[in-house]
């Protein structure tokens, strides 16, 4: 453990060092406040329409979980597919082109310790992403009046949905990243393998029976949108933490094959 | 301390090491020597762990480095072909976290990074990015990373490549310092440099050993023909031997 928190130290040094994070950052937050702001703004129109029209029954289903945060969780997570690729691109392909990774042969570390110190620093970026970001129902807290307020319940659940779907996308990332040499090819794979994760959710429209089930479960928006409409299911849990197992282990056996090619 | 047996690398129908046996004793400089594409690096890397030999072992302080990698890793510092540095971290912070990673206590870490910088002159560019280094001084970096946590072993391939002739005489005279309580296997194209530095030569050629002795014994062996009042000829340089055993 030791030695993984060592790497995960270098790793981010190096992400703090190059702009790498400060751009992961910006991006996130831009886009994300970009989203929240026109979902704040539909909100305001659907509760001044309401008033007008006299509609209280209609104005109390009209709550900031399902008019903002949901649909917020919903694109936070999109843009994930977006920026995750271009995190984890660099993280063992630039040590098999730099050949750095041969110093981490030969020093007394695991591979199981290099793919854990790199998945942590990855981890500790995406915490601090969301984090940058709690400023949004923050803002609704305080503006919220004499209203309900926000549910901080559903709102942490949600973050924990995303949380995890962004693990389970860098799990992915890593191990892409350990299978070449070029950072680009990586950060395109994941993308392409990301991006299948969401949009093969579109054609479960289209099917019927248990292929529509089977299409749902794979993919990864309908089990953040579990989370974000505030429910928290095993099987969404499951389901990430398989990827992110799956991930991991298939990274610790790429470095530890990458010696006898 | 370093013993190679019956040591094979093949890739597919090229054989890069072909039974490589030698053995270096405590506190030895060993200079290994061999034209490009000899199986110098191939075998400097079987003999860190970096690469799995096709057959045949290597023992350090006696243990075998496919059986006890991490006991082999604790004992060894490499200098591969490329220096391993992170070119986006500073001097110092990458040889902090190598440090770390080799399991320096926290508590004597900045005396050991203090010690090999200043062993290798690397004190005055300490705070600068690697990046923006120049090869010699990213070798020598290279140098000091290998140097930290006071290996038994240290094996160095061409370590003063990219340095000026003042640092190549440095890099030597610590090389030299270092003999004794260390045991150091060099890979070299300067054949001075191991007249300087070697007690052993061992010349590699095609993946073979072709020589395995003393600079002297070399040269007893390859004397030249007896000249015509009967004495011993000039004794041949380095160069004249290394020729000689390569060309064939």
């Amino acid at each position: 453990m030791k030695n993984a928190i060592a790497i995960a130290k270098k790793e981010l040094n190096i992400y703090f060092a190059t702009p790498i994070a400060y751009v992961m950052f910006t991006l996130f937050v831009v886009i994300g406040s970009y989203f929240f702001l026109r979902l704040l703004g539909a909100y305001e129109q659907a509760s001044l329409a309401y008033m007008r029209f006299q509609a209280p029954e209609m104005m109390s289903r009209l709550n900031f979980q399902d008019a903002i945060f949901r649909n917020l969780f919903g694109n936070l997570g999109v843009i994930l597919i977006f920026i995750v690729p271009f995190l984890t691109m660099r993280l063992v392909a630039e040590e098999k082109r730099q050949k750095t990774i041969e110093l981490l042969y030969t020093t007394p570390v695991t591979p199981g310790q290099i793919v854990w110190g790199k998945y942590l620093a990855c981890l500790a970026i995406l915490v601090i992403a969301l984090a940058l970001t709690l400023t949004y129902p923050l803002l609704v807290q305080f503006n919220a009046g004499d209203s309900n307020g926000v549910e901080w319940r559903s709102v942490l659940l949600g973050y924990g949905g995303l949380f995890l779907m962004g693990a389970a996308y860098m799990a992915i990332g890593l191990f892409i990243s350990s299978l070449t040499e070029s950072q680009v090819v990586a950060a395109l794979i994941t993308f392409v393998v990301l991006l299948m994760t969401w949009i093969i959710g579109w054609t479960a429209g289209e099917a019927e029976g248990w292929v529509r089930d089977f299409v749902t479960y794979l993919a990864s928006v309908s089990h953040l949108d579990s989370f974000s409409k505030g429910t928290l299911d095993v099987k969404d849990v499951v389901y990430f933490l398989s990827i992110i197992v799956l991930g991991l282990f298939a990274t610790n056996r790429a470095v530890e094959a990458h010696r006898w090619s | 301390m370093i013993e190679v047996s019956h040591l094979v690398k093949s890739y597919r129908d090229l054989k890069a090491v072909q039974d490589v046996t030698f053995k270096v004793e405590k506190g030895e400089i060993v200079g290994f020597l061999g034209p490009n594409g000899a199986g110098k690096t191939t075998t400097m890397r079987m003999i860190t762990g970096v690469l799995p030999p096709t057959s045949g072992s290597v023992k350090v302080s006696g243990y075998d480095v496919f059986e006890r990698p991490m006991e082999v890793k604790r004992r060894i510092g490499y200098l591969p072909e490329t220096p391993p540095v992170y070119t986006d971290m500073t001097v110092r912070a990458y040889l902090r976290f190598v440090a770390e990673i080799k399991g320096v206590r926290r508590s004597q870490r900045e005396g050991e990074v203090e010690k090999v910088a200043t062993q290798t002159n690397c004190r005055q560019f300490i705070h600068r990015v690697i990046g923006n280094l120049s090869k010699g001084q990213r070798q020598r970096v290279g140098l000091a990373q290998a140097l930290l946590n006071d290996p038994e072993v240290l094996i160095l391939d061409e370590p003063t490549v990219g340095l000026d002739p003042a640092q190549i005489i440095e890099v030597r005279q610590l090389i030299k310092s270092l003999a004794g309580k260390h045991t150091i296997v060099l890979s070299t194209h300067i054949l001075p440099e191991v007249v300087a530095t070697c007690q052993r030569v061992l010349i590699i050629s095609q993946g073979k050993v072709v020589a395995d002795d003393t600079l002297e014994g070399l040269q007893r062996t390859h004397a030249g023909a007896l000249t015509a009042d009967g004495q011993a000829g000039p004794a041949p340089s380095l160069e004249e031997i290394f020729l000689k055993l390569t060309s064939a």
